[in-house]
């Protein structure tokens, strides 16, 4: 009898701690690099993979940079190419940071909470440290979460002829959203 | 003098017409590149027509090697659909190898997001899109493949 409680319990922890992490791979990455003189560097990734483990506090992204898709052949040759984002050396990019207001944020309870967030962002094969604000919007069991920010491409070492022309924003706006079950 | 200062001004005539004519052409030609639109997927050729499962199992083994061969290529996979994500106002399809998790995922093109709607799990379907290339996802501890600008194949 103690044995079939002790299971039962085990059971009930285990699946406790797997419902603590929430994930999607229907994660949604857009940026905005459009200047005055150029309307086209702008384009949406709409298969990111997202988590966020609830109790830890951790937030990740992954993105492949071969799926942003654009709207314009030419400018998603650029930005694939070896002077913008070379996804032939650097598929990839990523985020993995945590919650840093995480008491702020309960998840129990259905509600739209301001998160600070701060972790280490990988673009380009370059990583560095980035902090910004979102929404995570508890639903039920569902977990959305939103956040706008910028960076600047020369940190992440994309500095093509374009961007200095004028014709590539020096500072794009990323916008990330994702519904996490 | 004067038919020197004649064939100067013709050979200035000349030039500005040379030039003109370049400008024109190299304006026409930025132009045309600027506006270029990608195509509707179910006009294009298909590189490849692939199994869903030999196409996962293929990125396993060396997906280097696989990104070399299909990445920005077009691509008709053939498969079981084993999940509907819905995001926003966008919905992605997904087939699945169920023993090791390892999965493509099909990012629909604007105007055939209608078709993608239609789909459920388990339904066998043919996915044309172009194949964005493979990655072992860190978060997931699985391969994963993403395809951009998909239709359904008919």
């Amino acid at each position: 009898m103690k044995k079939t409680i002790l299971f039962f319990a085990l059971v009930a922890v285990t699946g406790s701690i797997f419902a603590q992490k929430k994930t999607t791979t229907s994660g949604i990455i857009s940026f905005d690099a459009t200047t005055s003189k150029d309307a086209l560097p702008k384009a949406e990734n709409k298969t990111v993979i997202a988590a966020i483990d609830a109790k830890k506090g951790t937030i990740a992204f992954e993105a492949i940079v071969k799926n942003f898709a654009f709207s314009n052949p030419k400018m998603q040759e650029h930005f694939n190419g070896a002077t913008w984002m070379d996804s032939e050396k650097f598929p990839t990019a990523t985020f993995k940071g945590n919650i840093t207001n995480l008491a702020s944020v309960d998840f129990q309870k259905d509600g739209t909470y301001n998160a600070e967030v701060a972790g280490d962002l990988t673009i380009h094969g370059i990583t560095k440290p980035v902090k910004t604000t979102g929404k995570i919007i508890v639903a039920g069991k569902s977990i959305s979460t939103n956040a706008d920010f910028s960076i600047k491409l020369e940190d992440y070492g994309v500095n093509g002829p374009a961007i200095g022309a004028g014709k590539v924003a020096t500072e794009p706006k990323i916008s990330v959203s994702a519904d996490l079950q | 003098m004067e038919a020197v200062k004649k064939k100067g001004s013709s050979v200035l005539k000349k030039a500005l017409v040379v030039i003109s004519v370049l400008l024109v052409v190299g304006g026409g030609a930025i132009w045309y590149i600027f506006n270029l639109k990608f195509s509707d997927t179910t006009k294009i050729k298909a590189d490849y027509t692939v199994n869903a499962l030999d196409l996962i199992h293929e990125f396993e083994k060396n997906d280097s090697l696989s990104n070399r061969k299909y990445s920005e290529k077009i691509i008709v996979v053939n498969g079981m659909v084993s999940e509907v994500e819905a995001a926003d106002t966008t919905v992605n399809i997904k087939m699945a190898d169920s023993t090791s998790g390892s999965y493509i995922i099909f990012a629909f093109q604007q105007q055939h997001l209608a078709e993608a709607k239609s789909i459920k799990q388990g339904d066998e379907v043919s996915i044309k899109g172009s194949c964005s290339g493979g990655a072992y996802s860190e978060i997931l501890e699985t391969e994963f493949i993403t395809f951009k600008r998909c239709v359904i194949n008919k």
